[in-house]
């Protein structure tokens, strides 16, 4: 059997060239991984949820409704939920497109961290960068599918904030969500439907396997420590058995967790909302546009001017402009801190105290922002959260970057020395 | 200096006008202009199709003098709104109702958004004489219920002052829903109301632009 296929596809060489391809291993490569793990369970999942899902408003009634009228994609949410496990898969591609986000994003801090996307790898980084924000636009897309009450209020948001671009916005939002998104709008879902389920996700198919690619051909940078142990070699373990065994044991633990998570907490009782209607319903955002939300309520409301026909209002300022500005600062990254000769290594953030220090100050930017997305909540002033979303940012920076300099600063082979000539003249006494 | 020789050379073996090279060269380049530029027009021209069309239907109609309001949810939902269902609705914990206007042709006028409205039957002593003077004398009093920051339903109530829950955009529905809170932008226009035979009549348009100012 073997000699048949070896025959036919020359098993042998491709085990040779590419199944003992060196994988450097550091527990924070793994994050890469989970991402797509994350994706492999939502296009899984997803594949469960499409083949049961009604892409249409048209009124329907049932036993699941309680005889009760309700738009037919909301009816198929009911029938989803009272299948065998069908909540459970719901929940899981709910929890999963979570984790995909966190898990890019944790990735993206690592590659940030380390230095990893100086020469030859910024392509790769701006690769990256366009992978999180089209998680995320797809992550929004599916928002309103359930079209209950509470998705399409989130929706609607997203909308409005879509349609304060300049000049632009509210044509491409009206694009997007096939006119103005409203409860009696018959064409929304049907729009948004494939743009959630087809053409996004070949999309991030078609970057992911891009930003692997370029992996693969630039090879993976390695721990510091390699450098020392086989200096001009790569030190990792084959693809396969050894890599491909912790990556499926990962993925295993993976399923295992996601599913116990969705199983525990099933995410988002469209019957708690029901069909959407007239009336607003309370909304937070998801953790991932918290910070945005924050932004948005604590821009003032007279900050606002039209210039050239186009409206610069708080919804500009909070929804469009820092968002864009921090996506733009992102795909900077690579060419602002970058280096002449190819990196192979990674560096330490403890050597690096300054972009350490601002990536620490950006963490506390977003918990700020998020914050800020409680103010009606927690009662806090918006002159509190001014502070606390922009002094307190730069503040934590400055601060990280001094203690660091303390730490770090001094070269550690002459801090051991020192401490060896302490210790010798103290036998000395 | 190696393409000047090139050319040196060219000129030797064929003994042709450069000038004719050169138009050649620009015929080229206008062509693969001409035909770029028309596959990015069409392509917009199909592309334009994805834009929405607009259907003129009845129930999307704004709200017109004449017209009554009808509970937008809830049991009564299509029902017209009486001064007798504003009184029960200042014992809730939510003292106002949201409404859609219906046409005298009996046509509920549901399905545009900016016809999201709010009416509510306050104390008029309360009102700000601009405010009182489109309300009726009973002190029923009625805005546009989208919010002006990003068009959520203006749906809550907290200490006597009107709450969008979405981003925390407060109105002060006595003062032409002055803005005493949030992001919101500018105040949500007010709608002129009556009451004849014990329901709640559209007196006047708007008074601003409703809907979402983006």
């Amino acid at each position: 059997m073997y000699q048949w296929l070896d025959d036919r596809l020359s098993i042998g060489k491709l085990y040779a060239k590419a199944f003992r391809k060196a994988f450097p291993v550091h527990h924070s490569f793994f994050l890469g991984e989970i991402t797509l793990f994350s994706f492999v369970t939502l296009v899984l999942t997803g594949i469960f949820l499409t083949l049961n899902y009604e892409p249409s408003i048209r009124p329907v009634s049932g036993s699941l409704s309680g005889g009760q009228e309700v738009p037919a994609a909301y009816y198929s949410i009911l029938y989803i939920d009272s299948l065998p496990f069908g909540a459970v898969i719901r929940s899981l591609h709910h929890w999963a497109a979570h984790i995909m986000i966190a898990a890019a994003f944790l990735h993206m801090l690592r590659i940030h961290l380390t230095g990893a996307y100086k020469n030859p790898r910024e392509l790769n980084w701006i690769v990256g960068v366009f992978l999180l924000v089209l998680a995320i636009i797809t992550a929004f897309t599916g928002y309103a599918l359930p079209f209950d009450n509470y998705a399409l209020t989130a929706t609607k948001i997203g909308y409005e904030i879509g349609a304060a671009a300049p000049w632009v916005g509210k044509l491409l939002s009206n694009i997007l969500f096939a006119g103005e998104l409203s409860p009696t709008n018959t064409q929304t879902i049907p729009r948004l439907y494939p743009i959630h389920v087809l053409w996004l996700p070949l999309a991030l198919i078609g970057l992911i396997g891009a930003h692997l690619a370029i992996m693969i051909k630039q090879k993976h940078t390695q721990p510091k420590y390699a450098e020392k142990v086989a200096p001009g070699k790569i030190v990792g373990v084959p693809l396969f058995p050894q890599q491909a065994a912790m990556m499926g044991i990962l993925f295993l633990v993976y399923i295992a967790v996601t599913t116990f998570i969705a199983g525990a907490f099933l995410a988002h009782p469209v019957q708690a909302f029901g069909p959407p209607t007239a009336n607003t319903p309370p909304v937070k955002p998801d953790w991932y546009f918290m910070w945005i939300y924050g932004i948005l309520q604590i821009i003032p409301a007279n900050w606002r001017f039209e210039f050239l026909g186009a409206t610069f209002g708080p919804q500009f300022w909070g929804g469009i402009l820092v968002p864009t500005v921090i996506i733009l600062g992102a795909l900077a990254i690579p060419f602002l801190d970058y280096s002449k000769h190819k990196q192979r290594y990674l560096e330490l953030p403890s050597q690096h105290p300054f972009r350490t220090s601002f990536v620490v100050g950006m963490l506390m930017f977003y918990i700020m922002s998020t914050l800020a997305g409680y103010k009606v909540d927690l009662g806090l002033s918006n002159g509190l959260l001014w502070v606390l979303v922009f002094i307190v940012p730069i503040v934590t920076g400055v601060v990280c970057y001094i203690i660091m300099k303390a730490i770090y600063g001094k070269d550690w082979n002459q801090e051991v020395e020192v401490r060896i000539t302490g210790k010798g003249s103290a036998a000395d006494d | 200096m190696a393409d000047h020789e090139a050319t040196a050379h060219h000129h030797e073996h064929h003994p042709e006008d450069p000038q004719a090279h050169a138009t050649r060269r620009a015929i080229l380049q206008a062509a693969i202009g001409v035909s770029a530029g028309a596959a990015v027009l069409s392509t917009l021209w199909v592309g334009a199709g994805l834009v929405p069309r607009e259907e003129k239907v009845p129930s999307k109609e704004p709200v017109a003098v004449g017209d009554t309001l009808v509970f937008a949810t809830g049991p009564k939902a299509d029902q017209e709104i009486t001064l007798d269902d504003l009184r029960a609705a200042q014992q809730e914990k939510i003292p106002f109702i949201i409404a859609f206007p219906k046409s005298p042709e009996n046509v509920v006028k549901k399905d545009l958004i900016t016809n999201t409205i709010m009416v509510i039957l306050a104390d008029p002593n309360k009102m700000s004489p601009e405010t009182r003077q489109y309300a009726s004398p009973e002190g029923v009093l009625a805005y546009s219920a989208v919010c002006k920051h990003l068009g959520c339903t203006v749906s809550q109530w907290q200490n006597d002052t009107w709450l969008c829950p979405c981003h925390g955009g407060r109105y002060d529905i006595y003062n032409q829903a002055k803005v005493v809170g949030g992001p919101v932008p500018a105040p949500v226009p007010q709608l002129p109301v009556k009451v004849e035979g014990g329901k709640v009549v559209v007196a006047g348009e708007f008074l601003g632009e409703p809907g979402a100012d983006v």
